[in-house]
């Protein structure tokens, strides 16, 4: 019970600070931490993530910080972006698609701390 | 336009289930120069109705764990207003700046996972050439 308690503050936590990555956080947990297996780890970390996605948008909602015109719009190319996305997940090797994002977080993680 | 593109990639990100929510703050903030409050709550509003369905998809499934989901759940609503308190207090540049390290962090991650699989696929064609 404790470890759950850990993972939900944690992860909560982390989604309404940066209003990202609970599921990096949840994912693995529940796979590693409590044996849940792959597909099921997901499907509940983006039901966990949910409400915490809610709670924090109402923070951001009245301190002003939510911009209707970017986010409709990013919105809509979210819509035909996931569809393709889940498309090509059975085609794409998993592996590749790890490093290059590894890649990626690297660059602007060094970008973002350094400010360059 | 480049708002629906940005939305386009993060999305493809999204649907191969890798953290498109990062995706879509970083193009936003970094290449966009959207402030990171904003960024960070377009990706809120961003992932509402993409994770309603989903989550639909999955109960009907029988995919979803509720006796952890749920207590993770209430918890995980407790620690997001703590840091959703904090963020919406915080310096944009301090903001940045931790979001980065917790970017780095995740990077570290999946460095040590990249690296554990290609051990153990090793091992495993090892074991089967004996």
């Amino acid at each position: 019970m404790i470890i759950k308690i850990l993972i939900g503050l944690l992860s909560g936590f982390v989604s309404g600070l940066f209003a990202a990555g609970g599921g990096m956080i949840v994912v693995p947990a529940l796979i590693h931490l409590l044996k849940i297996e792959d597909a099921k780890a997901r499907a509940t970390s983006v039901f966990v993530i949910l409400p915490m996605v809610v709670a924090s948008g109402i923070f951001y909602y009245n301190s002003n910080y939510i911009d209707w015109g970017i986010a409709i719009k990013c919105a809509i190319g979210g819509i035909f972006g996931g569809y393709l996305g889940s498309k090509l997940l059975k085609k794409l090797p998993t592996k590749v698609l790890q490093i290059a994002f590894t890649c990626f977080l690297i660059y602007v993680s060094t970008k973002m701390i350094f400010n360059c | 336009m480049v708002e629906i593109l940005t939305g386009f990639i993060s999305g493809i990100v999204s649907g191969t289930g890798m953290g498109g929510g990062t995706i879509l703050i970083l193009i936003l903030s970094l290449f966009m120069g959207v402030d990171q409050h904003i960024a960070q709550a377009t990706n809120l509003v961003f992932f509402v109705p993409t994770a309603i369905t989903a989550v639909i998809v999955s109960i009907k499934s029988k995919q979803i764990e509720w006796k952890v989901g749920v207590p993770i759940a209430i918890l995980g609503i407790v620690g997001a207003i703590i840091g959703a308190k904090i963020s919406i207090n915080m310096d944009v540049a301090a903001l940045k700046k931790y979001f980065g390290i917790f970017l780095g962090l995740i990077a570290l991650y999946e460095i040590y996972s990249i690296v554990k699989s290609c051990i153990d696929f090793r091992r495993k064609r090892n074991n089967n050439n004996k």
